[in-house]
């Protein structure tokens, strides 16, 4: 427990331009403070993510994975968000028959008004991956 | 609907089939059909496409070994081609395993096959025998008809793993299916009628000229079904195995994806180049874990192949028989393909209206997918 305590989990996140990437904007101009575990990378829509970069992303030793886009319904291409719920169900699936653990994927909708929601969520998924530990895939080579 | 085709010479299993195709040319109801044959040396048997009803002689769509998934061979029969003018259509019937059939229903589905001439026929399947096996098979095992003969006792031992654990070894999603299971048709030498399955309007016109006539669904071949399907569905292993385990020893050859038939991308995105990876970035790497392991990213890639088909995998199990160092492929991809499907209750190939699942959506589902924020007074 101890050392969970210590551990620093490191997050990558893949947030929609629209929404969830606005959210984070929103998060830091309104200066609301959230750990600094999270590594933002900017994509266009949640529906634009190919499941080979969280996969690359957990082998390569990141303790977790958040995908953020719009709430349903809101998506700035109509459906991009359903899309990206139906193949995070896929790569959830697919990792668990893997052996890897499909609780280090998280999907959130979080919209661009929501910058403290925002904060909340990166806090609460900071504090679940810590509870989770390591990634074992940090030291496993023969991946 | 079942209806029997009459009028038939006398004879095996295969030869009642041969007439039937034979019929089908003569009548002009199809210009070509495509079957397995074997092939004049060795024993290798594999899909021929037959236009003169004499040279059907041979045909062996039973024969227990299965080189490659014929749907390959639809796509390259019904290929388009762009800013060619429009030849006058001419029809084909493939006469394939129910596993090909599924497959070229989920490549009908993904825009790689024309489905309008194509008649699919499809048969109850016995299964076949993995490539090494079944090239050192004593000669009497190997006889085309073998193994349908003996699957009727059971399936033998060395049966290729993703048939052993097959479920849908019925041609039901076929225009029109062999039926020969629960009857003595397969082992009669002197058979002189062939029961078919219609599935649907397109089997229908596809017997036209061919002498069948309506007859009762027999009992027996419920019952053998059933029985079969039992006796599989009990092999099925639900729990995780050590996927990475058993990955551990793959050279990246990407047989697996050449013979796959979802995996129609001319340009994939697992090729090494396509990562943009440079010398640096290796080295950099290799600092990060202290060691990188070469070929790099196996695992990445079954898991990403496995994210992009596993929603259309028809478990036919060629890409089983494809790697060379034995990775239990057809039984891995079996399990994931079954979770990854039962998700959005779709099974590939099964029906050609249903869309397939990652290019369409509910609105309201899959909830336990989104980590909503939980409830707090």
């Amino acid at each position: 427990m101890a050392e969970n305590e210590t551990f620093e989990p490191k997050i990558i996140a893949f947030l929609c331009n629209w929404c969830t990437y606005a959210g984070a904007d929103l998060a830091g101009t309104s200066r609301l403070q959230y750990p600094a575990n999270i590594r933002i990378i900017r994509m266009m829509c949640s529906g634009s993510l190919d499941p080979t970069y969280v996969v690359k992303a957990l082998l390569e030793g990141a303790d977790g994975v958040l995908i953020g886009g719009c709430h349903p319904g809101d998506c700035h291409y109509l459906s991009g968000n359903y899309k990206a719920r139906r193949r995070v169900a896929v790569l959830k699936s697919v990792l668990k028959d893997a052996g890897l653990d499909p609780q280090r994927v998280w999907l959130r909708w979080v919209s661009a008004s929501e910058g403290g929601y925002f904060a909340e969520t990166v806090r609460e998924m900071v504090e679940h991956i810590r509870k989770l530990g390591p990634n074992p895939l940090q030291l496993e080579w023969a991946v | 609907m079942m209806k029997k085709i009459t009028n038939l010479d006398a004879g095996d299993y295969h030869s009642l089939i041969q007439q039937f195709l034979a019929r089908l040319l003569e009548k002009e109801t199809v210009y070509a059909v495509l079957v397995a044959k074997r092939y004049p040396k060795g024993r290798n048997a594999a899909p021929v496409l037959v236009r003169d009803p004499e040279k059907l002689d041979g045909c062996a769509p039973l024969a227990p070994v299965q080189g490659f998934n014929a749907a390959h061979a639809i796509v390259e029969l019904t290929r388009e081609q762009p800013g060619m003018p429009a030849a006058k259509p001419r029809r084909i019937a493939a006469l394939i395993r129910p596993c090909e059939i599924r497959a070229t229903i989920e490549l009908i589905k993904l825009k790689q096959v024309q489905p309008e001439n194509v008649f699919l026929i499809g048969f109850d399947c016995p299964g076949v025998y993995n490539l090494k096996t079944y090239r050192d098979l004593p000669d009497d095992r190997a006889e085309p008809l073998a193994l349908a003969r003996a699957s009727v006792e059971g399936d033998p031992e060395d049966l290729r793993e993703a048939c052993r654990l097959c479920t849908s070894f019925t041609g039901d999603s076929a225009d029109l299916s062999l039926a020969w299971m629960g009857s003595d048709a397969i082992t009669s030498e002197d058979g002189s009628t062939l029961l078919v399955d219609v599935r649907n309007d397109r089997g229908e016109e596809l017997l036209r000229d061919a002498d069948a006539e309506d007859v009762e669904s027999p009992p027996e071949r419920e019952a053998a079904v059933s029985k079969k399907h039992e006796e599989r569905e009990q092999r099925f292993n639900e729990d995780a195995e050590e996927l990475l385990t058993l990955l551990g020893p793959c050279v990246r050859c990407y047989n697996c994806r050449e013979v796959c038939p979802i995996c129609y991308c001319k340009d994939c995105l697992l090729k090494p180049e396509k990562m943009g990876y440079t010398p640096e970035r290796h080295l950099n790497r290799a600092a990060k874990k202290g060691q990188l392991k070469m070929p790099l990213d196996t695992v990445l890639y079954h898991l990403t192949k496995m994210n992009h088909m596993a929603t259309s995998c028809v478990a036919c199990g060629v890409c089983e028989q494809a790697c060379p160092m034995d990775i239990p492929l057809g039984r891995i991809y079996n399990r994931v393909g079954r979770h990854a499907q039962a998700l959005f209750d779709y099974v590939a190939g099964r029906d050609r209206e249903e869309q397939l699942p990652v290019t369409t959506f509910r609105e309201d589902e899959l909830a336990d997918v989104q980590n909503v924020k939980k409830e707090t007074s």
